[in-house]
């Protein structure tokens, strides 16, 4: 494509109102993005009409505009791109266009359309819109700021602002396994964390949904590693992370920071079936080594903490039952699953990093079954 | 927490886990995952594992856990214990009431049917005793019916032998036997493909069956021993085998169809057309036919058997039939026979008056004539030739039926007018229960022998057999006009035998008084027995009247004891006048000497008459069955000298 057709291209777009140019832009960054033979000129044009013509970012002179999108136009917007999507019937052809929409120096500028879109596809529910954002957040890494952000802005309209749809959401895994999960490992990485000023718990509802899902479909945890990303040939998909060591730590630490027991140690529960069912890989691939580790610093902090304030003697602070209870259930977690080899990564390291811990004795018992299970494969 | 430092780590994940059971179940359950983890192969862990899941009654889990004991710990004792009770809680299945029973079925449903297969197959291999090892074969096969065409006739080779070296294996009635007919025959019945066994010991199981039936329903004289439990519809179960064998040995299927639209009318049908169009002296052809007419022939005289005492309505007492011969009137109305007889009627009379007349005492009790003319059928064609026959006979030898067949026989006798055949077998009868029968059979034959002096004897002991507490009532049906055979299914009750005895004893007498001439005892005994169904044969009363107004006296001196009806006293006492005849009667033996003397006294003896006459009306509501029991026991001399 020349520069002067080029122009052409545009001029052409700008004499139609948006937001209906912004139809005619996806036809074109299609051909664009999907041609057999792509340039770094074809990709710029594709990214000049996209935040020209479809997000209404740029004014034809390039200038970020002052003023964003109205509410209205960003509705007719998302109607656009969801029609848009639905009516693509490659799957290969939509992932590559809908990353190239979201991701990328602009990612964060569009999450709040990415979000509204995919909001819309839950509810619908649409299994395109959910399968491309499964891939999109496979692809920039579950745990990722963007794909918690996603997760959270999904997690405020569905849990928050209307809880009574949470009903609806009961169905989400048969719909889009795939999105389920990594939608579960984003959210995993949204609570408990440390990462965060504050630690904040889920809300019961999300919990309440979170287990009923795992507990009906064991293998749900999973589902994303079990089917390939569907990506333009030369594209490498990304390994998924799957929401098993990001919820275990929900539930190894709701104890000590005084959660409701039972619907934790119900998701504790599914999760260890969960793992039983994982099917045996070599590498392991389900659960990471480090983010196992996860929750050893924050029950280090915890029992600190305790003593810092110096109310209790330290044999009252070490035997807790709080303390305990999370401790039975790390050692449960992390025995569990290297009995069916789930855990990869630094192995040696973990067990090394978990006799940092209080005592406990079970804990003593997984880690000194572990070395002598290694001393006897040595 | 309090730490116990003696356990050991393995019973410690235990306890924590029953303990936590108590108060959370679910954690319990991530305690006992871990528990099963850190020690896959300690069969205490993983068998404590089973027993609380178990306990908690869940299904599924348990189901899982149990099929990885099966797998990994075949050698323990306590998991064979569990074994077998899943093996006798499947074969309890129908027992709901067990609540373990009832969890292990369900269990075992959600183990693959892989791992069950193996299960049972283990067991049964397992098990040292033989009764326990057929069983849970069989368990197996009626759960996997495709293992059926390997394991099947290995069972049936197993539970033949077995029951050979059996202690009870001489009865035919036997638990080895019981499994192999009611449950692996039936079975093996259902299974589509053909079972591969040899037709020597397709014959030898065909046998045992009908054996085993024929016992089990107390037809054979062979010892049964009780069965628990009871065999519910035994020749439903037994025409399946017929069917099955019959499949297996190729014969013709509308012979062994026992279920579609099967009567036994159109079944009868199916027999004689195959009888038509069977070749002579094919052996396959005649034991199909042996096996299936002997069969046949064996139902419908249990049903025959059976309808000769129908079901009481509840408070009733049951009454049982005898056929036995009864009487004819030429003077009466020839009954309308059946239309088949009467189309005969063109073809000669001859034809016609060889088949009797058989009547019974109410129309819904006409389904024992038809049975009784099915097993007729039967029994000419079972008898039509000699290889059947002899072969029959060869059967029955095998079964010991004889004594049950008997009563049909003696009918079948009574039925073709084969007298003596008849008398042959009623001979041989001693059974207790049966005497009652004999000596009304005996006493119906002579009489129509003509033997007249030979049946009071039978008479005289039928009477104190009589039933005391089935009292009954007077017969309707014991003559018919005409003058062909007839036979009668006669209620024995009571007052129906006594009727039936009383009136052979009067056409006796009668007959003689034909061939001796005129006879007042005989008269006599005639008036006494008349009073019983009076007025069903006052018919036989004028021409006496007559005979003896010929005579101008009649002597009875048993009057004053047994002659009571209200018009036979009349008749009697119309004589004495002067319009009757002023016939002289000499009726009370007192007076006797007095006969003629002076008219004085002669008006004392006309007083005394008219006062015993008068007594006699007085009792006429005395009861006749007594007074004719006592008549014919009291005065068995007097009687006899008037059959002589």
């Amino acid at each position: 494509m020349s520069t002067s057709s080029e122009v052409n291209l545009k001029q052409t777009l700008r004499k139609i109102e948006y937001p209906l140019c912004a139809k005619e832009a996806l036809n074109k960054v299609v051909e664009l993005v999907c041609s057999r033979i792509t340039s770094i000129k074809h990709m710029d044009l594709a990214l000049d009409l996209m935040s020209e013509f479809i997000f209404y970012e740029v004014d034809r002179r390039g200038n970020k505009r002052s003023q964003g999108l109205t509410p209205l136009l960003e509705l007719q917007l998302i109607e656009i791109l969801f029609e848009y999507f639905n009516s693509i019937p490659n799957e290969s052809i939509r992932n590559t266009v809908f990353l190239s929409l979201f991701s990328g120096t602009t990612a964060a500028m569009r999450l709040g359309i990415l979000s509204k879109l995919v909001s819309v596809g839950m509810g619908i529910p649409s299994q395109t819109i959910l399968m491309m954002a499964s891939v999109w957040m496979q692809q920039l890494g579950s745990f990722s700021q963007n794909s918690c952000k996603l997760a959270e802005s999904l997690v405020q309209d569905y849990f928050y602002f209307s809880p009574e749809s949470t009903e609806r959401l009961k169905s989400l895994p048969s719909m889009c396994p795939q999105f389920t999960a990594n939608f579960m490992t984003a959210i995993s990485e949204n609570y408990f964390s440390m990462s965060r000023r504050e630690v904040s718990c889920p809300p019961k509802n999300l919990l309440e949904i979170l287990k009923y899902w795992i507990s009906n479909n064991y293998s749900l945890c999973i589902a994303a590693q079990q089917r390939p990303a569907v990506l333009p040939p030369g594209a490498i998909a990304m390994e998924p992370t799957t929401p098993i060591a990001g919820l275990l730590k929900w539930c190894i630490l709701a104890p000590i920071y005084k959660q409701d027991i039972n619907l934790y140690s119900e998701l504790h529960l599914a999760l260890l079936n969960s793992i039983l069912e994982i099917p045996r890989t070599n590498p392991p691939k389900a659960i990471y080594a480090q983010h196992l580790a996860h929750s050893i610093n924050p029950i280090l902090a915890y029992v600190n903490d305790l003593k810092n304030k110096q109310e209790l003697k330290l044999d009252k602070i070490l035997n807790e039952d709080a303390l305990q209870l999370s401790l039975d259930r790390y050692a449960q977690a992390v025995q569990v699953a290297h009995s069916v080899n789930a855990i990869y990564g630094h192995v040696d390291d973990l067990f090394n990093q978990l006799k940092q811990l209080p005592f406990n004795k079970l804990l003593s018992i997984v880690i000194s079954t572990y070395n002598r299970n290694k001393v006897i494969v040595l | 927490m309090e730490i116990d430092l003696e356990i050991s780590d393995e019973d410690y994940v235990v306890e924590s886990a029953k303990n936590t059971l108590k108060v959370n179940p679910i954690s319990a359950k991530a305690w006992m995952i871990t528990a099963r983890t850190l020690y896959p192969n300690n069969f205490g862990v993983q068998f404590e594992a089973y027993s609380i899941e178990k306990e908690a009654g869940h299904v599924k889990e348990a189901a899982k856990y149990f099929s990885d004991l099966i797998g990994k710990f075949q050698q323990q004792a306590e998991l064979w214990k569990e074994i077998e009770k899943i093996t006798v809680a499947l074969r309890a299945e129908t027992d709901t009431t067990d609540s373990e029973k009832h969890f292990l079925c369900e269990m075992f449903k959600h183990i693959s049917s892989d791992v069950q297969h193996k299960l049972l197959l283990f067991t049964a291999d397992h098990c040292e005793d033989t009764m326990e090892h057929c069983r849970l074969l069989l368990l197996l096969l009626q759960r996997f019916p495709t293992a059926i065409s390997s394991y099947g006739p290995r069972l049936v080779d197993t539970l033949i032998s077995a029951e050979k070296h059996s202690v009870d294996g001489h009865y035919p009635v036997n638990s080895y036997r019981k499994l192999l007919v009611c449950d692996l025959l039936p079975l093996l019945a259902s299974e589509k493909v053909k079972i591969d066994l040899s037709s020597k010991l397709l014959y030898k199981l065909l046998h045992k069956s009908i054996e085993f039936y024929l016992c089990y329903l107390g037809l054979s004289t062979m010892n049964v021993q009780e069965m628990e439990p009871k065999v519910e519809d035994p020749w439903t179960r037994l025409f399946g085998i017929i069917e099955f064998i019959g499949k297996q040995l190729n014969w013709e299927p509308y012979l062994t169809n026992f279920t579609t639209n099967w009567s036994k009318e159109s079944y009868w049908q199916n027999i004689i057309s195959f009888c038509q169009s069977k070749s002579k002296n094919n052996t396959l052809e005649d034991k199909q036919l042996l096996f299936c007419l002997a069969i046949f022939f064996l139902y419908c005289l249990y049903e025959y058997n059976a309808s000769l005492t129908p079901e009481s309505s509840p408070g009733q007492i049951c009454i049982s039939y005898l056929l036995v011969e009864a009487f004819t009137d030429p003077s009466l109305p020839n009954p309308v026979t059946e239309p088949k007889s009467k189309k005969r009627k063109s073809d000669g009379d001859i034809v016609h008056n060889t088949v009797p007349y058989i009547t019974v005492e109410k129309p819904d009790l006409k389904y024992i004539h038809s049975n009784f003319l099915v097993c007729v059928n039967c029994w000419d064609l079972l008898n039509s030739s000699e290889n059947i026959q002899r072969e029959f006979i060869k059967m029955n030898t095998h079964l010991k039926l004889d004594p049950w067949l008997s009563g049909f026989v003696i009918d079948y006798a009574l039925f073709k007018g084969l007298y003596d055949e008849a008398l042959m077998f009623l001979q041989k009868i001693s059974d207790p229960s049966l005497l009652l029968y004999r000596h009304l059979r005996i006493a119906s034959i002579l009489y129509m022998k003509k033997n007249y002096s030979s049946c009071l004897e039978p008479i005289l002991l039928a009477l104190p057999l009589l039933p005391t507490n089935n009292v009954g009532s007077l017969s309707n049906n014991l003559i018919v006009g005409g003058t062909q055979k007839h036979l009668h299914y006669l209620p024995l009750t009571r007052l129906a035998i006594l009727q039936y005895l009383v009136k052979i004893l009067i056409r006796c007498i009668k007959d003689n008084i034909i061939k001796h001439g005129y006879n007042e005892l005989s008269i006599g005994h005639i008036f006494t027995l008349v009073q019983l169904d009076w007025p069903q044969e006052e018919d036989f009363i004028p021409p006496l009247l007559e005979q003896i107004q010929q005579h101008r006296s009649f002597q009875y001196h048993n009057f004053q004891s047994y002659i009571i009806n209200v018009d036979i006293l009349e008749e009697i006492t119309y004589l004495w006048t002067s319009q009757g005849g002023q016939i002289h009667l000499d009726i009370l033996p007192h007076l006797g000497q007095r006969r003629i003397g002076t008219r004085g006294s002669d008006k004392g003896i006309k007083e005394e008459i008219k006062q015993a006459i008068r007594r006699q009306i007085m009792r006429s509501n005395e009861k006749l069955d007594e007074l004719l029991i006592n008549f014919i026991q009291n005065e068995r001399t007097h009687i006899l000298q008037c059959l002589v």
